[in-house]
């Protein structure tokens, strides 16, 4: 371990470490723009100029590797002028328009020029101009301000794992481009926009539309998938204007996808703020008190059997409690959390988990994927995975249809057969998950979804059985790709039958009345002639068919508890208040059960996640990892052959809140609208 | 009987705020000469064989916002030259003098506020609701 001395201070750090991380570990701040933690060393911006002893000029702090015996100084003159001298050659061309500048208080250059720089300009000669650039719906560009620190070209090569950006020409004509004006193809390309140390790539969607100074910033988690990657909600008044990742090292890094940063839109429209009847054909507005009434007096003569309810995507635990709780006291069990209609079943909690974990792919050593596409479904364990690959040589192979993933995928065919002969030890995946030491095998929502779902389940089972689940080591990962998911899986919220039988007794007459807390994913059609509650956000699927509608808190406007799909409790905050006369959840299903005169035995929200804990006593160790025990699930018996459907449908469009967002209409409609052009005729 | 006192007080004996007193008309009458007219009628004075400038305003309240810069710079002894003799150069972008019209109808609303009818201007915090 080499020794140096930082300003007088001695320091042992590990070979390997820059003289700027080793000045961090001292606590001493070393100015810098383009170096950053997750991304590659490229030394091009030179504010990390520090002094070495016996060096006739300046380092390089963040590219010079620590060396036995350094000494190091960081507060001398030449420093200082060193510094200064950078500030002043970045400040040459990058234009004084802080007053317009969207990165405006939140700016490296600002706050590093106010720190290390000169008080004065000695440069009369005219600015470089550069004309902006195209990058799609979502990264808004002033390419005057760009530094050409390169973060955003090493991002969305190293981490988005797509080479959309680069920079071309050389010296002062240097121009930070997506060549020919191209879309960034990435699922998380909004992260440049953090990356950006100055205003030169800021959001579209939030341009021009708030300072970040007046900015009320509520730290939360994301449901757009089920990842639950720590976000920050920033609103001002009763309106979020925009989402920002937060670190968790643990799940997101700090990175977040584009569904989660840019999906706030869609909690501006098509809100339900009011409860509505149907009268007649057409939903009627309704006061609460006759949203109740009318559901009072359906119920009167139905009997318990008859009642069922389906938890959507986005609800929180707190409300599938109080649902559960309304329904049993009405006297029925059956609510349904899979209303896409996969095989997990809630008993054995391993079997629906990601056993490994998100940070648990960097120690992997073999990955098998099946029936999923992680860059969809979760672009931040797929970013994670990227990650394995490049760091630590994990090596990836597919079982289900062949996707470009951003890394190299060892195909072996859409086949679900596939995976019983893997189990008979002579295929080539056999032999290599048995070498690996550290295996997994992340089994998708695609793969589960099929009518032989629990066997496909089995069978993935047995393979993790013999292969990945070792001495400290569980290898079997479930990706789900609803937010609501594992937490209905801990509640034990499934029927016999799964939705479909939902739907067939629907279709029968032999179900009444049908609640769906947010459920937009399954086709209501079903449910006609069926009496249905629909209690969510956005006039969505779920209204289609519904008889009540009460209108509900989207997860910016209450407090709500999820499970990632690591099984990882988390909980959202309240940033704004629902629209209108819409309400949290819970407290709808509260009221209503007065109404009804059920007891559910909860006053408030203390009282509710007690209760919530001695349904699922999980739900009480919040943000931490509870190893499940490994045990049998699954079904004995055959897997028909052909190949798995997808998990989800448009990236883009996977529930509610992004239906109903602009911004990710329009990214549908650009990358779709690509991708027919590199198909069709232009190819 | 109330009618009665509502009349008493608002007649030039009691008050000096709705027009010009008995006083000063007596003494206009004395001592004044007529200098002019401004655009809204109000009739301006000075004394006959002294200094003292003023003004009567036409029906209406007693209110100084109501004397237009012009005159304004006359009354307060600024110019010798009434503007009635020799006019002010206006530019063609001057708007109309308008008195102070705090108290009155006219008087500015804030957008959104009950008084301008209760729309409020668009925020960001606004949604669009689902309708049926
Ligand atoms: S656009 Fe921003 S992140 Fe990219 S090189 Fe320029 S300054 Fe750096
Ligand atoms: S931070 Fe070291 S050169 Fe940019």
């Amino acid at each position: 371990m080499p020794k140096l001395t930082i300003d007088g201070q001695e320091v042992e750090v590990a070979p390997g470490t820059t003289v700027l991380q080793a000045c961090e570990e001292v606590g001493v701040e070393i100015p810098r723009f383009c170096y950053h933690e997750r991304l590659s060393i490229a030394g091009n911006c030179r504010m990390c100029l520090v002094d070495m002893e016996r060096s006739p000029k300046p380092i390089a702090s963040c590219a010079m590797p620590v060396g036995e015996g350094m000494v190091i100084h960081t507060n001398t003159e030449r420093v200082k002028k060193a510094r200064e001298g950078v500030m002043e050659f970045l400040l040459i061309n990058h234009p004084l328009d802080c007053p317009i500048c969207d990165q405006g208080g939140e700016c490296d250059l600002q706050d590093q020029a106010m720190a290390f720089g000169r008080s004065g300009n000695r440069y009369h000669e005219n600015k470089r101009a550069v004309e902006d650039k195209y990058m799609g719906p979502l990264v808004e560009t002033a390419m005057t301000r760009c530094i050409h620190c390169q973060r955003c070209v090493r991002f969305t090569e190293e981490v988005g794992g797509v080479e959309d950006m680069g920079a071309l020409w050389r010296g002062e004509h240097t121009e930070i481009t997506t060549y020919l004006d191209k879309v960034i193809e990435s699922e998380l390309s909004g992260n440049v926009i953090d990356l950006c140390p100055v205003g030169a790539l800021t959001s579209k969607p939030y341009s021009f539309t708030a300072r970040s100074w007046e900015l009320k910033k509520t730290e939360s988690v994301d449901v757009m998938d089920a990842v639950g990657s720590n976000i920050r909600v920033d609103a001002r008044g009763n309106a979020v204007m925009r989402i920002l990742p937060r670190l968790h090292e643990d799940v997101n890094e700090e990175w977040i996808s584009d569904t989660t940063r840019f999906a706030y839109d869609g909690l501006k429209l098509r809100r339900l703020d009011t409860p509505y009847v149907k009268k007649g054909k057409s939903l009627e507005e309704a006061a609460w008190g006759d949203a109740f009434a009318a559901i009072k007096k359906k119920l009167k003569d139905v009997k318990g059997s008859e009642i069922a309810a389906v938890i959507g995507d986005l609800a929180d635990m707190e409300s599938m409690v109080a649902l559960k709780d309304l329904l049993g006291g009405l006297g029925s069990k059956r609510i349904e959390c899979r209303q896409d209609g996969t095989a997990l079943e809630a008993g054995v909690r391993a079997s629906y988990i990601m056993n490994t974990g998100i940070a648990g792919i960097e120690e992997a050593d073999f990955l098998l994927l099946v029936g999923t596409n992680p860059r969809f479904e979760a672009p931040l364990v797929n970013a994670r995975i990227r990650k394995a690959t490049r760091k630590n040589g994990l090596k990836v192979a597919n079982i289900g249809s062949a996707e470009d993933l951003t890394y190299k995928v060892d195909e072996f065919g859409d086949d679900a057969t596939l995976l019983k002969k893997v189990l008979g030890g002579r295929h080539e995946l056999s032999k290599a998950l048995k070498a690996a030491a550290k295996p997994m095998i992340i089994v998708g929502q695609g793969a589960l979804r099929r009518a032989d779902g629990a066997q496909v389940l089995k069978a993935a089972h047995d393979i993790a059985e013999k292969y990945c689940v070792k001495e400290g080591w569980n290898g079997f990962n479930v990706l789900h790709t609803a937010a609501a998911r594992v937490g209905g899986l801990d509640l034990g919220l499934t029927a016999k039958g799964g939705i479909e039988a939902i739907k067939a007794d629907a279709e029968a007459g032999k179900l009444k009345v049908v609640f769906l807390l947010g459920a937009d994913e399954f086709d209501t059609s079903a449910l006609k002639d069926t009496f249905v509650v629909y209690l969510g956000t956005h006039g969505d699927e779920g209204v289609k068919n519904a008889d009540v509608i009460l209108p509900g808190a989207a997860y910016t406007e209450k407090s709500g508890t999820y499970v990632n799909t690591e099984g990882r409790v988390q909980r959202t905050a309240k940033a704004v208040f629902a629209p209108g006369d819409a309400r949290e959840d819970w407290t709808i299903l509260r009221a209503l059960a007065d109404v009804l005169e059920v007891k559910l035995g909860y006053n408030n929200l203390g009282e509710l996640r007690a209760r919530l804990v001695k349904l699922a006593p999980l739900a009480a160790t919040l943000d931490t990892l509870v190893p499940a025990e490994w045990a049998d699930f699954g079904a004995e018996g055959d897997v028909a052959e052909g190949g798995f459907g997808p998990a989800i449908g448009n990236f883009y469009l996977t529930n509610p809140v992004l239906r109903a967002s602009k911004i990710m209409a329009e990214c549908v409609e650009i990358r779709e609208g690509n991708a027919e052009e590199a198909t069709g005729t232009h190819g | 009987m109330a009618n009665l006192i509502e009349k008493l007080f608002s007649s030039p004996i009691f008050t000096w705020w709705n027009s010009a007193t008995f006083g000063t008309r007596l003494y206009t009458s004395r001592k004044g000469v007529k200098v002019g007219e401004d655009k809204e009628g109000n009739i301006y004075y000075r004394e006959k064989d002294g200094k003292r400038r003023w003004v009567i305003y036409k029906n209406g309240p007693i209110e100084a916002s109501r004397v237009p810069a012009e005159w304004h710079g006359w009354l307060h002894y600024t110019v010798d030259t009434p503007p009635s003799e020799q006019p002010l150069p206006t530019k063609s972008w001057e708007k109309d003098h308008v008195p102070n019209l705090t108290g009155t109808a006219g008087a500015y609303v804030p957008p959104g506020s009950q008084r301008a009818g209760g729309q409020r201007a668009a925020s960001s915090s606004d949604y669009e609701a689902w309708k049926p």
